[in-house]
């Protein structure tokens, strides 16, 4: 552990990959899911990574860097909503790794994305897309799971929204730079401000977790539904 | 003289109502265009694994596939009649945006006539564009006109 008042590491790499590749993965599983037809082979694709990232961040939440566990960030509803009025009273306390508001989001969107995910397993569109799952259980339960990944969507879609537009009111409106670290890694500390380093996982550990959570989502997709 | 006449078109106009009502009756208009979609569901996640080279192209059971979807694809839009929006994922929008939904239909019936050719061709490209153009086309109506 050290003390430095000059750049301050926020988010591992680990941690980097991660939200950039959902990003760009929930964006193709939306388009693909939309277009439909040949697309649908890839729509079921880019899920299965999804899921495999969602396993891993999941993972990460208890063994990655500090700034990314649920107990670093996860904090009770008073919290919240003092920070919230914070915000709305115009000051915004200097934070590293996500704020208490901003980790219930996370938790959120975590939350539903698994869900989508998870669905999507069993979904069947009734044109000629299954998800791997779908043969192993009662056309009433495909059917249910099938709505609930449809109904969802928009979840996700008002999710990703929010999401952005919280992002882009603190770092136009605020001031905030959140989209530099998230691609750096690091932050600048106010002058005058000594934040200690929080502990670091090892990069290592997290190829080790991704390729599990992988080979997890492998046996899953691919494996098990074997006839 | 005049009696009969009476009686004739009594008689005439009482046949008339009752040949309209033995058209087919709402339960089994949903019936068939349910068994119809059915089959096709079966045929075209066929042609479809074929296309995503999930099982061998057979060129035998592709054409027969294509045969089934090209002919089923056009039983069901006789079969949106009158009363039939009961037990059924089909949306009311059916009958308030029937041109709309018409259009729709057409225009899958159109793709799925093309498929018998495009198998027969042999042409690999052609069979994954028309697979996925068909598949598309399905997709643009449930999207709209189908309960989740």
């Amino acid at each position: 552990m050290s003390f430095t008042s000059g750049r301050i590491r926020v988010w591992d790499l680990p941690t980097r990959i991660f939200h950039w590749a959902l990003a760009l993965l929930v964006i193709f599983s939306f388009t693909t899911g939309k277009v439909g037809g040949g697309w649908m082979q890839w729509h079921l694709k880019s899920g299965y990574a999804i899921l495999a990232l969602l396993v891993f961040r999941v993972a990460w939440g208890f063994a990655g860097s500090h700034s990314a566990r649920f107990a670093a960030f996860l904090r009770g509803p008073r919290a919240a909503i003092g920070y919230a009025r914070g915000i709305l009273g115009g000051g915004h306390p200097f934070t590293t790794g996500h704020n208490p508001l901003g980790g219930w989001m996370v938790m959120f969107m975590l939350a539903i994305l698994i869900l989508q995910a998870s669905t999507g397993l069993f979904a069947d569109d009734e044109i000629a897309t299954q998800g791997p799952l779908a043969a192993g259980v009662s056309n009433a339960f495909v059917e249910r799971m099938t709505m609930i990944h449809k109904y969802n969507e928009w979840a996700i879609v008002a999710a990703v929204a929010l999401h952005v537009t919280a992002v882009a009111a603190y770092q136009w409106g605020l001031k905030v730079d959140l989209l530099g670290p998230m691609v750096r890694g690091w932050k600048t500390a106010p002058p005058g401000l000594a934040q200690v380093e929080p502990a670091r996982a090892s990069s290592l550990l997290a190829v080790v977790i991704a390729a599990a959570a992988a080979a997890l989502v492998y046996w899953l997709v691919v494996v098990y539904p074997r006839p | 003289m005049k009696r009969v006449a009476i009686v004739a078109i009594i008689l005439a106009a009482t046949a008339f109502t009752v040949r309209a009502q033995q058209q087919v009756k709402p339960e089994n208009q949903i019936k068939y265009r349910k068994a119809a979609y059915t089959l096709m569901n079966l045929n075209y996640s066929s042609l479809a694994a074929m296309a995503e080279d999930k099982k061998p192209f057979d060129k035998d059971e592709a054409a027969r596939n294509a045969e089934f979807v090209a002919l089923l694809s056009t039983v069901p839009k006789n079969y949106f009649g009158e009363g039939t929006d009961k037990d059924t994922k089909a949306k009311p929008e059916i009958w308030t945006h029937r041109a709309d939904f018409d259009a729709k239909m057409d225009k899958m019936v159109g793709e799925a006539a093309k498929m018998p050719a495009v198998v027969r061709s042999g042409d690999m490209a052609a069979f994954k564009k028309e697979v996925g153009d068909l598949g598309a086309a399905c997709k643009a109506c449930h999207d709209d006109f189908r309960a989740k």
